[in-house]
Protein backbone atom coordinates (compact mmCIF):
# COMPACT_ATOMS: atom_id res chain seq x y z
CA UNK A 1 0.00 0.00 0.00
CA UNK A 2 1.34 3.40 -0.91
CA UNK A 3 1.20 6.18 1.62
CA UNK A 4 -1.73 8.04 0.04
CA UNK A 5 -5.45 7.49 0.36
CA UNK A 6 -6.34 4.70 -1.98
CA UNK A 7 -9.72 3.42 -0.96
CA UNK A 8 -11.71 5.75 -3.19
CA UNK A 9 -12.16 4.26 -6.66
CA UNK A 10 -13.83 7.40 -8.09
CA UNK A 11 -12.05 10.27 -9.79
CA UNK A 12 -9.78 12.33 -7.60
CA UNK A 13 -11.35 15.53 -6.32
CA UNK A 14 -9.56 18.88 -6.10
CA UNK A 15 -9.12 18.37 -2.35
CA UNK A 16 -7.70 14.89 -2.84
CA UNK A 17 -5.18 16.05 -5.40
CA UNK A 18 -4.28 19.02 -3.22
CA UNK A 19 -3.81 16.80 -0.17
CA UNK A 20 -1.85 14.27 -2.20
CA UNK A 21 0.55 16.90 -3.57
CA UNK A 22 1.01 18.46 -0.14
CA UNK A 23 1.85 15.05 1.28
CA UNK A 24 4.24 14.02 -1.44
CA UNK A 25 6.00 17.28 -2.36
CA UNK A 26 8.84 17.12 0.18
CA UNK A 27 9.71 13.54 -0.61
CA UNK A 28 9.46 14.30 -4.32
CA UNK A 29 11.89 17.18 -3.88
CA UNK A 30 14.35 14.98 -1.99
CA UNK A 31 14.06 12.29 -4.64
CA UNK A 32 14.78 14.84 -7.33
CA UNK A 33 17.70 16.16 -5.29
CA UNK A 34 19.23 12.69 -4.98
CA UNK A 35 19.04 12.36 -8.75
CA UNK A 36 19.90 15.81 -10.13
CA UNK A 37 21.98 17.08 -7.16
CA UNK A 38 21.00 20.68 -7.76
CA UNK A 39 18.36 22.50 -5.75
CA UNK A 40 17.03 24.72 -8.54
CA UNK A 41 16.79 21.82 -10.96
CA UNK A 42 15.11 19.68 -8.31
CA UNK A 43 12.51 22.42 -7.76
CA UNK A 44 11.89 22.61 -11.50
CA UNK A 45 11.56 18.84 -11.77
CA UNK A 46 9.01 18.71 -8.95
CA UNK A 47 7.02 21.63 -10.31
CA UNK A 48 6.98 20.13 -13.80
CA UNK A 49 5.81 16.82 -12.38
CA UNK A 50 3.05 18.52 -10.38
CA UNK A 51 1.90 20.50 -13.42
CA UNK A 52 1.85 17.41 -15.60
CA UNK A 53 -0.20 15.56 -13.01
CA UNK A 54 -2.81 18.30 -12.68
CA UNK A 55 -2.92 19.13 -16.39
CA UNK A 56 -3.01 15.65 -17.84
CA UNK A 57 -3.91 13.13 -15.20
CA UNK A 58 -6.35 14.92 -12.91
CA UNK A 59 -9.21 12.79 -14.21
CA UNK A 60 -7.77 9.62 -12.76
CA UNK A 61 -8.95 7.81 -9.64
CA UNK A 62 -7.34 9.00 -6.43
CA UNK A 63 -5.91 5.54 -5.86
CA UNK A 64 -3.79 5.83 -9.00
CA UNK A 65 -2.25 9.18 -8.08
CA UNK A 66 0.82 7.89 -6.15
CA UNK A 67 1.93 5.54 -8.92
CA UNK A 68 1.11 8.07 -11.65
CA UNK A 69 2.93 10.88 -9.90
CA UNK A 70 6.01 8.74 -9.31
CA UNK A 71 6.04 7.70 -12.94
CA UNK A 72 5.76 11.34 -14.02
CA UNK A 73 8.48 12.34 -11.57
CA UNK A 74 10.91 9.67 -12.79
CA UNK A 75 10.21 10.58 -16.43
CA UNK A 76 10.72 14.27 -15.65
CA UNK A 77 14.07 13.46 -14.02
CA UNK A 78 15.07 11.44 -17.09
CA UNK A 79 13.97 14.31 -19.35
CA UNK A 80 16.10 16.65 -17.27
CA UNK A 81 19.19 14.56 -17.90
CA UNK A 82 18.35 14.21 -21.59
CA UNK A 83 18.03 17.97 -22.01
CA UNK A 84 21.12 18.56 -19.92
CA UNK A 85 23.10 16.37 -22.31
CA UNK A 86 21.92 18.42 -25.29
CA UNK A 87 22.62 21.70 -23.52
CA UNK A 88 26.04 20.71 -22.25
CA UNK A 89 27.69 21.48 -25.58
CA UNK A 90 26.42 25.05 -25.50
CA UNK A 91 27.05 25.61 -21.83
CA UNK A 92 30.64 24.37 -22.19
CA UNK A 93 31.16 26.80 -25.05
CA UNK A 94 29.60 29.75 -23.31
CA UNK A 95 30.30 28.93 -19.68
CA UNK A 96 33.12 31.45 -19.51
CA UNK A 97 30.67 34.21 -20.39
CA UNK A 98 28.12 33.03 -17.87
CA UNK A 99 30.52 33.17 -14.94
CA UNK A 100 30.02 35.84 -12.37
CA UNK A 101 28.27 36.56 -9.13
CA UNK A 102 25.24 34.49 -9.98
CA UNK A 103 25.28 32.90 -6.56
CA UNK A 104 24.93 36.25 -4.90
CA UNK A 105 21.97 37.16 -7.08
CA UNK A 106 20.19 33.93 -6.26
CA UNK A 107 20.87 34.25 -2.55
CA UNK A 108 17.69 33.95 -0.61
CA UNK A 109 17.85 34.65 3.13
CA UNK A 110 14.93 32.27 3.61
CA UNK A 111 17.22 29.47 2.52
CA UNK A 112 19.34 29.84 5.60
CA UNK A 113 16.45 29.35 8.00
CA UNK A 114 15.48 25.84 8.93
CA UNK A 115 11.79 25.06 8.53
CA UNK A 116 9.75 24.68 11.65
CA UNK A 117 9.30 21.07 12.41
CA UNK A 118 7.39 19.69 15.32
CA UNK A 119 9.32 16.46 15.16
CA UNK A 120 12.52 17.86 16.66
CA UNK A 121 11.40 21.04 18.39
CA UNK A 122 12.36 19.74 21.83
CA UNK A 123 15.07 17.31 20.83
CA UNK A 124 18.52 17.15 22.38
CA UNK A 125 21.03 19.16 20.27
CA UNK A 126 23.61 16.36 20.45
CA UNK A 127 21.02 13.89 19.24
CA UNK A 128 20.02 16.26 16.45
CA UNK A 129 23.64 16.61 15.40
CA UNK A 130 24.10 12.86 15.31
CA UNK A 131 20.88 12.44 13.33
CA UNK A 132 22.03 15.12 10.92
CA UNK A 133 25.34 13.35 10.41
CA UNK A 134 23.66 9.99 9.83
CA UNK A 135 21.25 11.69 7.46
CA UNK A 136 24.11 13.21 5.50
CA UNK A 137 25.83 9.82 5.19
CA UNK A 138 22.60 8.16 4.05
CA UNK A 139 21.88 10.89 1.50
CA UNK A 140 25.43 10.73 0.19
CA UNK A 141 25.18 6.94 -0.12
CA UNK A 142 21.88 7.29 -1.98
CA UNK A 143 23.33 9.73 -4.49
CA UNK A 144 26.14 7.27 -5.14
CA UNK A 145 23.77 4.42 -5.99
CA UNK A 146 23.14 3.65 -9.66
CA UNK A 147 20.06 5.61 -10.78
CA UNK A 148 17.77 2.60 -11.31
CA UNK A 149 18.70 1.06 -7.95
CA UNK A 150 18.03 4.38 -6.21
CA UNK A 151 14.68 4.77 -7.99
CA UNK A 152 13.58 1.27 -7.09
CA UNK A 153 14.68 1.62 -3.47
CA UNK A 154 12.99 4.99 -2.93
CA UNK A 155 9.75 4.01 -4.64
CA UNK A 156 9.53 0.67 -2.87
CA UNK A 157 10.60 1.59 0.64
CA UNK A 158 10.14 5.34 0.94
CA UNK A 159 7.07 5.84 -1.19
CA UNK A 160 5.85 2.42 -0.07
CA UNK A 161 4.61 1.39 -3.50
CA UNK A 162 4.23 -2.35 -3.94
CA UNK A 163 6.41 -4.27 -6.41
CA UNK A 164 3.84 -4.05 -9.22
CA UNK A 165 3.35 -0.29 -8.77
CA UNK A 166 7.09 0.29 -8.59
CA UNK A 167 7.54 -1.71 -11.79
CA UNK A 168 4.82 0.35 -13.48
CA UNK A 169 6.35 3.61 -12.28
CA UNK A 170 9.81 2.54 -13.47
CA UNK A 171 8.51 0.97 -16.67
CA UNK A 172 10.30 -2.31 -16.03
CA UNK A 173 9.50 -5.85 -14.89
CA UNK A 174 8.72 -6.81 -11.31
CA UNK A 175 11.76 -9.05 -11.34
CA UNK A 176 13.95 -6.08 -12.18
CA UNK A 177 12.44 -4.11 -9.30
CA UNK A 178 13.28 -6.91 -6.86
CA UNK A 179 16.83 -7.16 -8.19
CA UNK A 180 17.37 -3.39 -8.06
CA UNK A 181 15.97 -3.20 -4.52
CA UNK A 182 18.10 -6.06 -3.27
CA UNK A 183 21.26 -4.61 -4.78
CA UNK A 184 20.43 -1.13 -3.48
CA UNK A 185 19.92 -2.39 0.08
CA UNK A 186 23.20 -4.31 0.06
CA UNK A 187 25.10 -1.42 -1.50
CA UNK A 188 23.66 1.00 1.08
CA UNK A 189 24.49 -1.37 3.95
CA UNK A 190 28.07 -1.66 2.70
CA UNK A 191 28.48 2.10 2.26
CA UNK A 192 27.02 2.90 5.69
CA UNK A 193 29.16 0.23 7.33
CA UNK A 194 32.25 1.70 5.68
CA UNK A 195 31.37 5.06 7.23
CA UNK A 196 30.82 3.46 10.64
CA UNK A 197 27.07 4.07 10.65
CA UNK A 198 24.82 1.45 12.18
CA UNK A 199 21.06 1.87 12.08
CA UNK B 1 15.31 -9.86 0.26
CA UNK B 2 15.47 -11.15 3.80
CA UNK B 3 13.42 -9.68 6.62
CA UNK B 4 16.65 -8.10 7.91
CA UNK B 5 17.11 -6.33 4.58
CA UNK B 6 13.54 -5.10 4.69
CA UNK B 7 14.02 -3.89 8.26
CA UNK B 8 17.21 -2.07 7.25
CA UNK B 9 15.43 -0.45 4.29
CA UNK B 10 12.62 0.72 6.56
CA UNK B 11 15.11 2.27 8.97
CA UNK B 12 16.68 4.20 6.11
CA UNK B 13 13.21 5.31 5.00
CA UNK B 14 12.54 6.56 8.55
CA UNK B 15 15.73 8.65 8.40
CA UNK B 16 14.73 9.97 4.99
CA UNK B 17 11.35 10.97 6.44
CA UNK B 18 13.15 13.02 9.09
CA UNK B 19 15.32 14.63 6.41
CA UNK B 20 12.26 15.54 4.36
CA UNK B 21 10.57 17.01 7.44
CA UNK B 22 13.58 19.26 8.09
CA UNK B 23 13.75 20.95 4.70
CA UNK B 24 14.77 24.61 4.68
CA UNK B 25 11.97 27.16 4.92
CA UNK B 26 12.81 28.58 1.49
CA UNK B 27 12.58 25.14 -0.08
CA UNK B 28 9.25 24.42 1.60
CA UNK B 29 7.92 27.79 0.46
CA UNK B 30 8.92 27.17 -3.14
CA UNK B 31 7.34 23.73 -3.09
CA UNK B 32 4.17 25.28 -1.73
CA UNK B 33 4.16 27.84 -4.57
CA UNK B 34 4.75 25.10 -7.13
CA UNK B 35 1.82 23.13 -5.69
CA UNK B 36 -0.42 26.20 -5.75
CA UNK B 37 0.49 26.85 -9.37
CA UNK B 38 -0.30 23.24 -10.31
CA UNK B 39 -3.60 23.36 -8.43
CA UNK B 40 -4.50 26.70 -10.03
CA UNK B 41 -4.22 25.02 -13.42
CA UNK B 42 -6.41 22.23 -12.16
CA UNK B 43 -9.06 24.70 -10.99
CA UNK B 44 -8.85 26.73 -14.19
CA UNK B 45 -8.04 24.47 -17.17
CA UNK B 46 -7.61 27.56 -19.39
CA UNK B 47 -4.39 28.24 -17.57
CA UNK B 48 -3.05 24.92 -18.78
CA UNK B 49 -2.91 26.35 -22.28
CA UNK B 50 -0.83 29.27 -21.11
CA UNK B 51 2.92 29.00 -21.41
CA UNK B 52 4.70 28.09 -18.22
CA UNK B 53 6.22 31.38 -17.39
CA UNK B 54 7.88 30.52 -14.14
CA UNK B 55 9.60 27.57 -12.61
CA UNK B 56 9.49 26.86 -8.91
CA UNK B 57 12.25 29.25 -8.03
CA UNK B 58 10.98 31.74 -10.57
CA UNK B 59 7.78 31.92 -8.58
CA UNK B 60 9.78 32.52 -5.48
CA UNK B 61 10.94 35.76 -7.01
CA UNK B 62 14.55 35.00 -7.77
CA UNK B 63 14.03 36.40 -11.25
CA UNK B 64 14.75 33.19 -13.07
CA UNK B 65 12.37 30.82 -14.73
CA UNK B 66 12.02 27.04 -15.10
CA UNK B 67 14.99 24.72 -15.68
CA UNK B 68 15.07 24.86 -19.47
CA UNK B 69 13.93 28.44 -19.56
CA UNK B 70 16.58 29.46 -17.04
CA UNK B 71 19.31 28.54 -19.49
CA UNK B 72 17.86 30.65 -22.31
CA UNK B 73 16.55 33.44 -20.13
CA UNK B 74 19.94 34.12 -18.64
CA UNK B 75 20.73 37.75 -19.52
CA UNK B 76 24.46 37.15 -19.43
CA UNK B 77 24.15 34.34 -21.89
CA UNK B 78 22.30 36.48 -24.41
CA UNK B 79 24.77 39.32 -23.93
CA UNK B 80 27.55 36.80 -24.57
CA UNK B 81 25.85 35.55 -27.74
CA UNK B 82 25.35 39.15 -28.91
CA UNK B 83 29.02 39.97 -28.25
CA UNK B 84 30.17 36.92 -30.20
CA UNK B 85 27.87 37.88 -33.10
CA UNK B 86 29.15 41.48 -33.09
CA UNK B 87 32.75 40.26 -32.93
CA UNK B 88 32.19 37.86 -35.84
CA UNK B 89 30.56 40.63 -37.93
CA UNK B 90 33.37 43.03 -37.06
CA UNK B 91 36.02 40.49 -38.08
CA UNK B 92 34.25 39.87 -41.38
CA UNK B 93 34.07 43.62 -42.11
CA UNK B 94 37.72 44.11 -41.20
CA UNK B 95 38.75 41.24 -43.48
CA UNK B 96 36.75 42.71 -46.40
CA UNK B 97 38.33 46.12 -45.77
CA UNK B 98 41.83 44.61 -45.73
CA UNK B 99 41.20 42.80 -49.05
CA UNK B 100 39.98 46.05 -50.62
CA UNK B 101 43.00 47.91 -49.28
CA UNK B 102 45.39 45.29 -50.69
CA UNK B 103 43.72 45.53 -54.09
CA UNK B 104 43.93 49.33 -53.99
CA UNK B 105 47.63 49.17 -53.15
CA UNK B 106 48.29 46.72 -55.98
CA UNK B 107 46.36 48.90 -58.42
CA UNK B 108 48.20 52.01 -57.25
CA UNK B 109 51.58 50.24 -57.58
CA UNK B 110 50.76 49.08 -61.11
CA UNK B 111 49.46 52.47 -62.21
CA UNK B 112 52.34 54.48 -60.74
CA UNK B 113 55.01 52.05 -61.97
CA UNK B 114 57.44 53.16 -64.72
CA UNK B 115 56.59 49.98 -66.58
CA UNK B 116 53.70 50.45 -69.02
CA UNK B 117 50.60 48.49 -68.05
CA UNK B 118 50.61 46.70 -71.44
CA UNK B 119 53.85 44.99 -70.46
CA UNK B 120 51.95 42.90 -67.90
CA UNK B 121 49.68 41.63 -70.68
CA UNK B 122 52.56 40.84 -73.07
CA UNK B 123 53.42 37.12 -73.01
CA UNK B 124 56.92 37.76 -74.38
CA UNK B 125 57.67 40.16 -71.53
CA UNK B 126 56.42 37.63 -68.97
CA UNK B 127 58.69 34.91 -70.47
CA UNK B 128 61.63 37.32 -70.42
CA UNK B 129 60.88 38.21 -66.80
CA UNK B 130 60.67 34.52 -65.83
CA UNK B 131 64.03 33.73 -67.47
CA UNK B 132 65.63 36.81 -65.91
CA UNK B 133 64.49 35.66 -62.43
CA UNK B 134 65.67 32.05 -63.06
CA UNK B 135 69.11 33.30 -64.08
Amino acid sequence: MARSHRTDPVLASYQEISAFLAEVERRAFKQAMFAVRDEHSAHDVVQDAMLKLTEKYSEKPAAELPMLFQRILQNTIHDHFRRQKVRSTWTTLLSALGKGDEKDEDFDPLETLPAKSDSNANADPAQLLEQGQIMAVIEQALTRLPARQREAFLLRYWEELDVAETAAAMNCSQGSVKTHCSRAVHALATMLKAKGVTL
Amino acid sequence: MTSEDTEFAKKIAAHLDRGAADLKAGTVYRLQLARQEALARLADPKRAAEPRLAGAHGLAGSGTVGGDHRFWASGRLWIGIALIAVAALGFQQWQAYQQLKDLEETDAAILTSDLPIDAYLDRGFQNWLKHAIDE
